[in-house]
């Protein structure tokens, strides 16, 4: 565990930015914005992924999240650079993850900022009729999206959110059949007409019902005391937590069938439900940042989809055919850690 | 006739511990039967696999005709099981033990009042206390009724009476006493050998294996070695030297004293008397008291133990 530990902080996890996704958007096509775009693309810490061929194209990747940053060129880009000496680039920024946010914009102003001379003469040399006067200067323009005022609550609270269910559910739901285990009043419950998974489904329902107000409270307190508005559908937010609040509880069910001490319980929920999910649902690190195998790992995590999910219909306020994917795939978490407890279910000891 | 529970050289392992080597038994309506042995020798074993809990690994067994692996489903239902450890919620009120009990079977107090009524009258001066506050006696008395509840054709208890006071166990076998001529067949095991006689049929376990199943009143009056009780002022060193001498099958120390079992049956008790002096004499024991007395069941089990190892 502490080696683990060791190791992932330090070197898989980091809150560098690594490979962020960027789409740009060039109206007019030319050598000097190609260039400049390459220059952004071979840095190690962005990716292009989309070139897009109009402004909506770029504002739906967005949505989706296809990409995190999108760089907008502006008309004649290259014409009016060379005329004026300076064109304006508009830089968009996804305010639901701030650490991300703002060391993009850092990172994209520095790489503009010094290969943009390089550059022009580079292109005067290759092309000594195109008249260019240097120095040029490109002056980007920052806006950030969801979230103007740059208040990092609006990062944490979907993150809070998937922590405290995971918390709730995961990790009391196990505990609490396994004690009856560990108790001995197990085997009495097991030598009566009464089918056994219901007995544990039953078990289940007041830590569902603890869940819900847990989320009542949350969102209540996000909306009034951190004032993060919920720009989405509400009957979303509230549906989508309810089915990760069921996923959750099915991994406790699930653990409480593996093992038979309340200590075994509550090690692997903290170890294999609590940490996973602060570590790698891309609450406290980006997920782009970390190795293949780590960003592999994290997609079996349903934090990470919830999270996702949680900041798309919260923050971004996207209408939910957006993050119809995140719902199939926690769904999909559900049938399957269900369908797994009951095969590993046994109503013997 | 029809046996309420039919077991057949039932086997269970756990890893390469043979906790049950071939047990057979037959229980019928109206029936004690104990179960008597000391820790480790299977008996929570075999509580377990008859009331479905764990599977054998060998040997079949029915309970009230019904097939302990294929048909648990239905066993489970008209069985009623206490096991060894209090595993009643301790949280829990005596009343709401045992409202959740009978809610569980699809029943109520109510209506089998008649045949928990004895215990429950008990139990009930402390109805509204939780059940872990209760003292010893008292928690087996309530883990009873909740097992009798739903009016079980078969009780099976698992060691009920361990860590109870002596009066409590007297009231806890007149209450299965009682509840015997109710029709139940009941189940109990015991390390105690002296609950042994107040059962109408045993069966001495050790080592996974039953030594012998009878009435207890036949596994004494098939005891046909003389036995004695030998007292001297130094114990220890007189067990050694009596279990030197030839002519004794087996010696173990017994409370105050040590019963001597003799090989030879002819013997009568005058000619064990002098046997023994003369030999502890010979090895400088001088002040030894001997008597001859009649076995009980724990003699039996130490002699069938001595005859099977």
């Amino acid at each position: 565990m502490p080696v683990v530990m060791i190791v992932l902080f330090g070197f898989a996890l980091s809150t560098e930015l690594k490979n962020v996704k960027v789409g740009v958007y060039t109206p007019t096509d030319d050598i000097f914005t190609r260039k400049l775009i390459d220059r952004i693309g071979e840095s190690e810490y962005f990716t292009i992924v989309f070139d897009a061929p109009d402004k909506e194209a770029l504002d739906a990747a967005f949505l989706n999240n296809t990409i995190e940053v999108g760089m907008i060129f502006q008309d004649n880009f290259y014409s009016t650079i060379s005329h004026d000496g300076r064109a304006s680039v508009q830089i968009l920024l996804d305010g639901t993850n701030m650490n991300i946010a703002q060391m993009a914009q850092f990172y994209l102003r520095n790489i503009i900022g010094t290969s943009v001379q390089e550059l022009a003469q580079e292109v005067v040399m290759a092309d000594p009729e195109l008249s260019l006067n240097l120095p040029v200067e490109i002056k980007p323009t920052t806006s950030m999206l969801y979230n103007p005022q740059m208040k990092s609550s609006f990062n944490f609270v979907p993150g809070v959110m998937g922590m405290i269910l995971t918390l709730v559910c995961s990790m009391m739901t196990s505990v609490s059949i396994v004690r009856e285990k560990e108790r001995g009043t197990m085997e009495v419950l097991l030598v009566s007409p009464v089918k056994p998974f219901l007995v544990i489904l039953a078990k289940t329902i007041p830590y569902f019902v603890i869940s819900a107000l847990n989320l009542a409270t949350t969102i209540l307190l996000a909306i009034y005391l951190l004032q993060v508005p919920v720009s989405g559908s509400m009957l979303w937010v509230v549906m989508i937590s309810l089915l990760y609040i069921m996923v959750s509880l099915s991994l406790g069910i699930l653990v409480s069938t593996l093992v038979s001490t309340q200590q075994e319980a509550i090690l692997i929920s903290a170890m294999v439900f609590l940490m996973p999910t602060l570590l790698l649902s891309g609450m406290l690190f980006p997920i782009e940042s970390m190795p293949v195998i780590l960003q592999y790992v994290s997609y079996i995590i349903p934090a990470r989809w919830y999270i996702d999910a949680m900041k798309a219909l919260m923050i971004q306020g996207v209408s939910v055919k957006y993050c119809i994917d995140l719902v199939a795939i926690l769904f999909a978490f559900l049938v399957a850690i269900t369908s797994l407890s009951v095969y590993k279910y046994k109503d013997r000891l | 006739m029809m046996f309420r529970v039919e077991v057949d050289n039932i086997k269970k392992n756990y890893g390469a511990t043979e906790a049950l080597r071939g047990v057979s038994m037959r229980v019928s309506e109206g029936e004690i039967f104990g179960v008597i042995g000391p820790d480790g020798a299977g008996k929570t074993s075999l509580f377990r696999i008859l009331t479905t809990l764990i599977l054998p690994d060998g040997g079949s067994a029915k309970v009230m005709g019904k097939d302990i692996v294929a048909d648990y489903k239905q066993i489970r239902p008209i069985v009623g099981y206490m096991p060894g450890r209090f595993s009643l919620y301790q949280d829990l009120s005596v009343e709401e033990n045992i409202d959740f009990f009978a809610t569980l079977f699809g029943t109520t107090l109510q209506e089998n009042y008649s045949l928990v009524e004895e215990i429950y009258s008990q139990i009930e001066p402390f109805r509204k206390r939780k059940a872990g506050a209760l003292s010893g006696g008292m928690k087996q008395k309530l883990a009873l009724c909740c097992a009798l509840i739903h009016r079980p054709q078969v009780l099976f208890l698992d060691e009920p009476t361990t860590g109870v006071d002596p009066v409590s166990r007297k009231e806890f076998w007149y209450m299965l006493r009682r509840l015997k001529e109710q029709g139940l067949a009941i189940i109990v095991s015991t390390p105690y050998m002296d609950e042994a006689t107040l059962c109408d049929r045993i069966a001495l376990i050790r080592g996974g294996k039953f030594l012998k199943t009878e009435t207890p009143q036949q596994i004494i009056a098939d005891f046909d070695h003389p036995l004695f009780a030998v007292k001297a002022s130094s114990m220890s060193p007189l067990l050694r030297q009596i279990r030197q001498i030839p002519q004794v099958l087996s010696c173990f120390a017994f409370g105050d004293t040590h019963h001597i079992v003799l090989k030879d049956k002819g013997i009568d008790s005058l000619q064990g008397k002098e046997l023994l002096s003369t030999e502890l004499e010979r090895r400088g024991f001088t002040d030894v008291h001997i008597n001859d007395i009649a076995p009980n069941i724990e003699d039996c089990y130490m002699y069938l133990e001595t005859l099977n190892s």
